[in-house]
């Protein structure tokens, strides 16, 4: 009976968390595109996610992390891959995302077909420790 | 009557011899408790001794701490997206060890056009680095 209760009180917390960094992501990038230090404004949301991607930790259907660009043009894929590999780059987010149960990372902007995927365990150095 | 108070007198003696064993034995096994008490704090003081012991005790324990409720710097992130592209063209530029070959700066400009490439999407070690090209190298960006 305890036991449960602690189950459904992590869960709640993990969620709570997940929905944190999200709106944490979006505040920061609505306050830089204010501020002018951002030409775009990017906005982050849970999705689906690519099921190719899946790992140990993934949450049924909520497994993607998609960060829409407000760009106003189609954005390059260089510039898409630019902003995936800002992410990627920073292993502690990285891993946070996947400890939450993230397994996709998606860019895409707001006008145009082009987006980008990529799957995070790849780019969380597992197995390896932070510098 | 005289044997009437030797009966007595003998179980009184029993008694005695009795409850003097008696007490013995309790005590007996008062110590053997005393020691299992021992055995098992010894036991228990090597096992949280193990706990700690373990690959992670080097790393420091305010970093284990902070780990669980660790806030992501997302000021950082942002400035890493829209800016850390033009940061990283103009410190790789002005700290090329190309441009310090045959002079004493050389090994610190290879050693920062390093650390640079490491951190080439990251805005904020990006601008320590800039930091120290301008104090090391004497660069004016």
């Amino acid at each position: 009976m305890w036991y449960k209760i602690m189950v459904v009180a992590d869960w709640f917390g993990e969620m709570a968390e997940r929905y944190r960094l999200v709106r944490d992501f979006n505040k920061a990038a609505k306050n830089s595109f204010i501020a002018g230090i951002a030409p775009t404004l990017l906005e982050a949301k849970i999705t689906k996610g690519d099921s190719a991607y899946r790992h140990a930790f993934s949450k049924w259907m909520s497994a993607g992390f998609r960060i829409k660009a407000l760009s106003g043009r189609p954005l390059e894929k260089s510039e898409l891959i630019e902003i995936g590999r800002v992410v990627l780059d920073n292993e502690e987010l990285t891993r946070k995302l996947i400890s939450l149960g993230w397994d996709t990372l998606e860019v895409h902007s707001n006008e145009g077909y082009n987006g980008a995927k990529w799957a995070l365990k790849d780019y969380a150095n597992i197995g390896g420790f932070l510098n | 009557m005289t044997q009437i108070l030797l009966q007595i007198k003998s179980d009184s003696l029993a008694v005695a011899t009795a409850s003097s064993s008696n007490g013995l034995l309790s005590s007996t096994w008062f110590w053997i408790a005393i020691v299992e008490l021992l055995i098992i704090i010894i036991l228990l003081v090597r096992l949280k001794k193990k706990k700690t012991e373990l690959a992670f005790s080097d790393l420091p324990k305010d970093k284990m701490k902070n780990a669980k409720s660790s806030s992501i710097d997302m000021d950082n992130l942002m400035n890493s997206i829209n800016g850390s592209r033009d940061l990283y063209k103009e410190l790789s530029k002005a700290c090329h060890p190309d441009k310090f070959v045959n002079t004493e700066k050389q090994k610190i400009a290879e050693d920062i056009f390093q650390e640079i490439s490491k951190d080439k999407r990251n805005f904020e070690k990006l601008l320590a680095h800039k930091e120290r090209a301008k104090n090391e190298l004497n660069i004016n960006f």
